[in-house]
């Protein structure tokens, strides 16, 4: 059951989330036969430590993070895990961050035509770093900015992440797609805050987080369908996704494909199960009121 | 303070001190909890835990023949050798809870063990002990030593410190004992390394995951300055 985004061949409907399945080596439960791709976390140029702990917090259905994009950077990517990639039976897109628009367009250019990469996911929505991130993604102008600097320095599939944090992510969506992006995944997670009642503090040490799990789910699922609706380009709905039946939300709502997150970090072969569950649905199987797979 | 035990013969039997399971309860909190494996009995493993938050409430709440998910073992475990003669045992209030699996392999190599427990209170103090030479310390002195359970310590030499604790403990522990090996405590998502959760700062500048490289660490690796001092739960999910 494969099915094109764009230019990416996807083995099944159902993508690991950047961020969410490290570089792919790191999740030995999820049954890749069922993987349909897969995203990397967010690589910079330079390597990153990452914020200071305590990095994530559970609220209810849901949780906040805070990791600040912690990774080697570009070189040791391409080193360490691209010639793995190349070997596997899925694409492999790589999540794409700077502090400039030109830091973007560098990278791309570091990644074009590495052996195992199979297109760029460009992060202009990450709440968790001080420069860049999500204050790209959250006006047109600037997105299209750093949608064509990528888009001019590779020849590489290119998807844009989009932020949920937005007045209106059509436009959003439209500038991205006029300025060359393949395909578009909806939505990164929401910027949220907690506080605790006896130090009277936040509770992350960066004192806001992305917030994702079944808590986003209708959010994420309006949000990408304005965005299927304003584009022509393949949106992949992502957002709180933890049983089949939650993907078929997202497909129904004009979603080519979906990321699951979060759900993987509670059951490590929950994308195995909701790609089953969906194969389920195709053929007349799967009930639409099973809302939860086997342990989530 | 509570055990709990779970028939799960595979991780029995291939878990060693110092590493722990994460397990998920459902219908339940979105997360799972990840705990030190306490004891192991044939197939059985035991967790100790307090009702902390909602996750430790609800598997307190299980009866008998209920099932949970459980992910494990995890982490790396206590690194024994025969070579040490004399390991001491230190753990503060829940911290006890690798101390048992770890005073059982320390016998096992015929190490002589120190076991030294300490709590809030007698009524907080875990009633389980296993060593030559067992110590108690309570803060407000109502049994064994009045103090913390570094303060029971006996003055002659401790032989290699095994500790697990709050850290502010393990951060006076690495003070005075920078190659005890210490089981760290932090918030844990996944438990398999992916996302990066669970940071510990290392004093080479690092952060790296207590779920893979840690739980246990060499106490002097650590930068406990940048680590929270307790753990709130008071989780409503």
């Amino acid at each position: 059951m494969t099915v094109d985004v764009g230019r990416v061949r996807l083995k099944t409907l159902v993508m690991a989330a950047s961020g969410t399945f490290g570089y792919g080596t790191e999740v030995p439960l999820c049954d890749r036969r069922l993987l349909g791709g897969m995203v990397s976390k967010g690589i910079f140029l330079e390597p990153r430590g990452g914020t200071p702990p305590p990095r994530i917090v559970e609220t209810p259905s849901g949780m906040l993070n805070a990791i600040g994009l912690q990774g080697p950077g570009v070189e040791a990517l391409i080193r360490d895990y691209a010639p793995q990639w190349a070997t596997w039976d899925f694409p492999v897109l790589v999540n794409v961050n700077g502090e400039t628009v030109e830091e973007y367009g560098e990278l791309a250019c570091r990644l074009d035509g590495v052996p195992g990469v199979a297109g760029l996911e460009i992060n202009i929505s990450c709440p968790n770093v001080r420069e860049g991130g999500m204050f790209f993604g959250n006006n047109a102008s600037s997105a299209a900015r750093v949608t064509e600097a990528v888009r001019r320095r590779t020849r590489l599939p290119v998807w844009v992440k989009l932020t949920p944090a937005v007045t209106d992510i059509a436009e959003i969506a439209l500038a991205c797609e006029e300025a060359g992006a393949d395909a578009l995944s909806a939505v990164n997670t929401f910027v949220g805050m907690s506080f605790d009642l006896r130090s009277r503090q936040p509770r992350l040490a960066f004192r806001t987080g992305g917030l994702s799990g079944p808590a986003i789910r209708p959010l994420a699922v309006y949000l990408a369908h304005r965005a299927a609706k304003a584009v022509s380009i393949p949106v992949v709905g992502v957002g709180g996704i933890a049983s089949a039946a939650d993907a078929m939300e997202f497909l129904l709502a004009g979603c080519k494909a979906v990321q699951v997150g979060t759900a993987t970090f509670v059951d490590p072969n929950a994308i195995g199960k909701i790609a089953e569950g969906l194969r389920q649905y195709d053929s007349g199987r799967l009930d639409p009121n099973a809302r939860s797979g086997p342990s989530i | 303070m509570w055990v709990l035990g779970f028939r799960a013969a595979p991780i029995a039997q291939a878990v060693r001190a110092g590493q722990f399971v994460n397990l998920l309860l459902r219908p339940g909190p979105l997360l799972r909890r990840p705990f030190s494996v306490y004891r192991t009995d044939g197939d059985v493993i035991e967790i100790v835990l307090r009702a902390v938050g909602e996750g430790t409430r609800g598997l307190l709440d299980l009866r008998e023949g209920e099932v949970v998910s459980a992910l494990g073992p995890l982490g790396r475990r206590f690194q024994l050798d025969a070579a040490m003669r004399r390991v001491t045992l230190l753990s503060g209030g829940l911290g006890v809870a690798p101390m048992p699996m770890a005073a059982r392999e320390a016998r096992a190599l015929g190490l002589g063990i120190t076991w030294v427990h300490g709590a809030r209170t007698r009524a907080e103090l875990c009633s389980e002990a296993d060593g030559h030479d067992i110590r108690w310390a309570t803060d407000d002195g109502s049994a064994g030593v009045l103090g913390s359970a570094l303060d029971a310590v006996p003055s002659s030499d401790p032989g290699h410190v095994l500790a697990c604790g709050p850290n502010r403990m393990l951060a006076a522990v690495a003070a005075r004992w920078p190659d005890a090996q210490v089981a760290i405590e932090t918030y844990m998502a996944c438990g398999t390394g992916v996302c990066l959760g669970c940071a510990v700062p290392r004093r080479s500048g690092v952060y790296d995951r207590a779920c893979t490289e840690g739980p246990v660490y060499r106490a002097g690796s650590i930068r406990w300055e940048d680590l929270p001092a307790e753990l709130h739960y008071a989780v409503t999910a």
